[in-house]
């Protein structure tokens, strides 16, 4: 039932021409590494649009609900024929490294791509798309929680910033969203 | 347009706009509106309660973890339409800022910019012109939503 949800919210949705642009210049290069240890910039190897989140594996706030929302919503326009990769870069590091990220990204999707790197590699993405990062207190249970911007970024193959997509709207919403964007660029 | 957990008809609504209508401006528009800061997660996801209880005092607590934890706030007009909030005075961040905890739940007048995007709404405030405080008090109603949020002691 999705695919003609999607077709229906791509054939419906304003034109893009037509709506406001974004308030402010985000995305830009950044070097990092992926789960498998290969260098990754932020164009897509496999020349795939990108559905970009900041956040870490072990959270158990706003990710515990973004990260599946974006297996969804490849799953979902993946059924129109558009491949969109999902891309986790990491804010904790400490924790998310490059054995630790694949299994856990995997849980949500196979081609989940995570990345991390050096502080210094990792500050220039946050400061391409204006992530501030703080650990805001220690879970007794899962250790440090952070507080980190948590909009999903749409881009484009060579890492171009499309648009935005709030992390609270149905899955089915976003991936029109994500439709209207990348129809036939994968 | 109202953004709601089912995007579907106000999406179409608006392509319909955009069918018949002639294209219009494309940069923000200044705005000046009163609404509560809302948790937009709890609020459009549905599953701490509905609607009318994941607002005002009775989700306060909630709201504030939810912003601390990175979750955007929104501004829930009195037009009814949820405005989501990029930025706000004060904070560098769409969350977990200072400002957001401290106008969590409020209804406050803003000053700002509105970005009309993908069918959303999206909203620079520049100014917090007033904050008139938590005026919903539904906790009488509801309680505290949902219940856990605050945690029991442990022994």
């Amino acid at each position: 039932m999705i695919k003609p949800v999607l077709a229906l919210l791509a054939l419906c949705s304003p034109a893009l021409a037509d709506q406001s642009p974004l308030p402010f210049d985000l995305g830009g290069a950044f070097e990092l590494v992926d789960q498998t240890g290969t260098a990754r910039t932020q164009a897509d190897p496999q020349g795939h649009p990108q559905l970009l989140f900041f956040g870490y594996a072990n959270c158990r706030e706003i990710c515990s609900a973004a990260l599946p929302m974006m297996a969804q919503v490849a799953d979902a326009v993946a059924e129109q024929g558009i491949t969109v990769t999902p891309v986790m870069i990491t804010v904790d590091p400490a924790r998310d490294t490059v054995d630790t990220l694949g299994p856990a990204l995997a849980q949500h999707h196979a081609d989940f791509v995570g990345l991390t790197g050096t502080a210094m590699q990792l500050q220039v993405a946050y400061d391409a798309y204006q992530i501030e990062t703080e650990e805001v207190f220690t879970d007794p249970e899962y250790g440090p929680v952070y507080a980190h911007g948590s909009f999903l970024y749409l881009l484009d193959a060579q890492g171009k910033l499309l648009t935005l997509v709030p992390p609270v709207i149905t899955p089915e919403a976003a991936a029109g969203i994500v439709a209207k964007y990348t129809q036939g660029q994968s | 347009m109202k953004l709601t957990k089912n995007l579907a008809a106000p999406l179409c609504a608006l392509g319909a706009l955009a069918l018949t209508a002639p294209a219009s401006a494309t940069e923000g528009e200044r705005i000046q509106i009163t609404g509560e800061i809302i948790d937009t997660w709890c609020y459009f996801s549905g599953v701490m309660g509905g609607p009318d209880a994941v607002v005002g005092s009775a989700h306060h607590t909630c709201a504030l973890w939810c912003s601390a934890g990175g979750i955007p706030v929104g501004l829930l007009g009195e037009d009814g339409e949820v405005y989501m909030v990029l930025k706000i005075e004060g904070d560098d961040q769409n969350a977990s800022g200072d400002t957001n905890l401290n106008l969590a739940s409020h209804e406050i007048t803003a000053d700002g910019m509105l970005y009309k995007r993908d069918g959303l709404n999206y909203l620079v405030v520049e100014k917090v012109v007033t904050d008139h405080g938590i005026t919903n008090l539904n906790h009488e109603d509801y309680g505290v939503v949902p219940g856990f949020a605050i945690p029991e002691p442990k022994k």
